[in-house]
């Protein structure tokens, strides 16, 4: 293993829309190829709606959590989750994000509009990838596996094949419930990524 | 997950009994093994508080049963009692409290150190460098423990008790459920006489402890012997950190703590030769680097020991906290990363109460309630989802202690704040945990406040573990439940209500009575909320295959007023551009609480309800 011996993933979203699954389908694989993995879950409060961070780091690692500025991917399930997180990005960092975006329920609450955080990211030369989870999600089946579909899209981005096979990522999905339209949601977020 | 390597250490080191109450991040190691208690025929429960589930894990072993109890690190605030009494007396079979720590406080009101509950007690302190060596620990410590005839203190901390990792597994060993108590009172029972002489042996009893620690590899252990000059010294989750650093930047001389107190001092002086310089990684307070500098002081070395004035006391490690600690103590160049920036105003996004929340009927009717009374409350709060209460639209937690500090904060405000009411809330969990104490004070001392529970049947923040109210054990027993409005009317309150949150005139209303009784009476109230956690009832209803009754809004009717998304505030219910209303059916849990909210009618089911709807609330 070389300088790229490790890779250093942040995960973003808010709590409830799955982002622990899918760092444990990531994790159970990474362990069943005997690959170090550390998985940390920043979340906290154990009920739904905060904002969440799940650290991943795979390889030669030791310490569980990813500083600022040093994380190679930035996935997350929502749009605004992806713009305050883009601190943890390292400088030719990637940031793969849903582009649903979720409103606190705040009153009164002013929200970033989509168009406002690509145009920045664009103006810090951020290289990111947007993906449609929510209709990649509903062709899969069901809206519960934008997660998988973020999964398909981050394998395939992030080179995760160097740490652990497409395989044991697969068999890892088929032990969730509807275990079908996860792996489809998978595919669909691998082949997003392929047709761009 | 670190907790679940507790969980296994246990049960390879033939734990026959666990007991916790839930807390973050400590919660998982009990509940795992609340899973598999029927198949292996171990004994677990869920105990009504901290010091209830040390002093059972302690019956248990005192007759002979390997013996765990865990709670979070404030959890051993309420356990100290305990803890300080069962070092006089020692112990039978092995017992290990698990203390989780939270530094950086991700679900905690305060970080405290609970090494120093080591000093304060003389019981030793383990601290578990990752979840590996979690499993692998908590097995040594039912060893040493049984060895010594000594509890020990077990403390890891949020990042290794929840952090995912490789695990190598050893067998499990059957295991031994059952004992029997000889008795001894000279021992077990502390009355001063006895107290006095068991404090000697004690003292005694710690050098042996301090001996027994001397060679405790692989947990504690020296890395790069070989190089001198300078060393840093590193505990418990810190360790992997330092390593890392270490791996970034040359292999100095590494040495590893997982034993913070008592310090094995022969260990430390082997590790300290030829070093000139160290620096020591620990998280909160400087209890090792305490230590060593007194070691150093005894041995009249001239090695100098730094620590917090590098790594500083807030908050948990981090690899760039730990990076530029070792880097300025080794004189290195610190380089600063780029990190970037957008030019946008993000909103935080806190934890809010989940779609379909009781407490926030409960809250919404709350504050109609005292808006129509015109009085000045005073929101005095507690530990579970309900602290939550504290954020806007809401805004009714002025006060938030510790668990069951709501009654007790409420009866000083009740004999002294003028002209204001105090109203404590607090949930059915943290009432049974240290509330009823308050209430029997406020009975006995005439103390005119409300007290309103929120009784969800469960212990929601932690995951839904069962509690009194629920009518099942951690085992899956069916079992009493324990009815909060008897007690409140064995201990005597004259005025007791029990209202439906998802009913908001019955609510507001059963609160305006509750409240005006309080005002004109000059006595204490209890009102209680009840309905299940919504998180509870979807799993029901997806259970039974009763379908969820999803609401809609109706676009003609809807002005865009915004009550049911800005004062009731249901992060299901979105805004769009025209201000009108939209229910985000993947999110909407079919409470129908914002029906009652709208003025104009515009929220209807979408389908027709399924009459076992209501019940699964129940």
């Amino acid at each position: 293993m070389g300088i790229n011996s490790k890779i250093n993933i942040v995960i973003a979203g808010v709590g409830g829309q799955g982002i622990i699954t899918l760092s444990k389908i990531i994790g159970d694989a990474a362990v069943k190829e005997n690959v170090k993995v550390l998985v940390a879950e920043t979340h906290g409060l154990s009920q739904r709606g905060g904002s969440v961070e799940v650290h991943l780091r795979i390889g030669d690692v030791y310490a569980p959590l990813v500083p600022k500025g040093e994380a190679d991917i930035l996935l997350s399930m929502e749009l605004i989750e992806a713009a305050r997180n883009i601190d943890y990005l390292n400088q030719n960092g990637i940031v793969i994000t849903s582009d649903v975006i979720l409103r606190p329920p705040i009153p009164g609450v002013k929200l970033p509009k989509k168009e406002e955080i690509v145009s920045e990211f664009e103006r810090n030369n951020i290289k990111y990838y947007i993906i449609p989870t929510k209709d990649l999600s509903e062709k899969a089946g069901s809206y519960l596996s934008e997660n998988m579909v973020l999964l398909g899209a981050l394998y395939k981005l992030a080179d995760l094949e160097k740490f652990i096979s497409i395989d044991s990522i697969k068999e890892s999905i088929k032990t969730m419930r509807n275990p079908e339209i996860n792996l489809k949601a998978f595919e669909l977020g691998s082949s997003f990524i392929t047709g761009i | 997950m670190g907790n679940e390597a507790i969980a296994r250490g246990f049960i390879e080191a033939g734990g026959g009994f666990a007991s916790a109450y839930p807390g973050t991040p400590s919660t998982e190691i009990v509940e795992t093994l609340s899973e598999i208690a029927n198949s292996l025929g171990i004994y677990v429960e869920w105990s009504v508080n901290e010091k209830v589930a040390l002093e059972s894990a302690y019956g248990a072993s005192i007759s002979n049963v390997r013996a765990l109890a865990a709670m979070k690190h404030v959890g051993l605030n309420v356990a100290a009692d305990a803890l300080a009494s069962i070092s006089y007396t020692g112990v039978k079979s092995g017992l290990v409290i698990v203390s989780a720590e939270d530094p950086s406080m991700w679900s905690s009101q305060n970080e405290q150190d609970n090494r120093y509950y080591g000093m304060l007690t003389y019981v030793p302190v383990f601290d578990p460098s990752d979840p590996q060596e979690a499993k692998d620990l908590t097995k040594a410590a039912f060893d040493l423990s049984e060895k010594l005839s000594h509890p020990i203190l077990m403390t890891p901390t949020t990042r290794v008790s929840h952090t995912r990792s490789n695990v190598i597994l050893d067998e499990i060993k059957p295991p031994k459920t059952k004992g029997f108590f000889l008795k001894d009172n000279s021992r077990f029972g502390l009355v001063p006489a006895n107290s006095r002489t068991l404090r000697d042996k004690l003292i005694n009893k710690w050098n042996s402890i301090k001996e027994s620690l001397e060679n405790f590899e692989p947990y504690n252990r020296i890395e790069n012997i070989e190089n001198g000059k300078v060393a840093i010294i590193a505990s418990g989750v810190s360790y992997q950190y330092a390593k890392e650093v270490l791996n970034e930047i040359g292999n100095y001389r590494l040495i590893k703590i997982s034993t913070p107190y008592p310090l094995p001092k022969k260990f430390i002086l082997k590790g300290l030769e030829d070093i000139k310089r160290a620096l020591v990684i620990e998280e909160l307070e400087p209890i090792v680097e305490n230590q060593i500098k007194n070691i150093v002081n005894e041995e009249g070395l001239d090695t100098e020991i730094e620590g917090k004035s590098y790594v500083g006391y807030s908050g948990e490690m981090s690899l760039d906290r730990a990076r530029k600690a070792i880097k300025e103590f080794l004189g290195i160049h610190v380089k600063q990363t780029n990190i970037k920036k957008l030019n946008l105003s993000i909103p935080n996004r806190p934890p809010s109460f989940c779609p379909g929340c009781p407490h926030r009927g409960t809250f919404y009717s709350l504050k109609r309630a005292v808006n129509s009374l015109m009085i000045k409350p005073i929101f005095s709060g507690d530990i579970g989802c309900y602290s939550l209460g504290i954020n806007s639209p809401y805004d009714e937690q002025d006060i938030i202690l510790e668990m069951g500090g709501s009654i007790g904060v409420a009866n000083g405000l009740s004999h002294v704040a003028e002209n204001q009411v105090p109203i404590a809330i607090i949930g059915d969990s943290t009432f049974y945990h240290a509330g009823i104490p308050g209430l029997v004070n406020a009975v006995y001392n005439k103390s005119p406040l409300l007290l309103l529970v929120l009784d969800n049947m469960t212990t929601a923040m932690t995951g839904e573990q069962p509690d009194p109210s629920s009518g099942i054990t951690a085992m899956g027993e069916e079992t009493k439940t324990i009815n909060i409005a008897k007690i409140a009317e064995g201990i005597g309150v004259e005025k007791v209500v029990v209202f439906d949150p998802f009913n908001i005139k019955e609510s507001t209303d059963k609160l305006k009575e509750v409240l005006s009784y309080v005002i004109k009476e000059k006595k204490p109230a209890v009102a209680i909320a009840k309905k299940a956690c919504a998180l509870n009832a979807v799993r029901i209803a997806n259970k039974i295959k009763v379908e969820i009754p999803i609401y809609q809004i109706l676009e003609n009717k809807c002005t865009g007023c915004g009550i049911c998304y800005n004062a009731f505030a249901c992060p299901a219910i979105f805004v769009k551009d025209d201000r009108k209303a939209w229910i985000e059916p993947s999110l909407c849990t079919g409470c129908g609480v914002c029906v009652q909210t709208c003025p104009y009618d515009a929220i209807k089911p979408v389908k027709i309800i399924d009459k076992r709807w209501d019940s699964i609330w129940e």
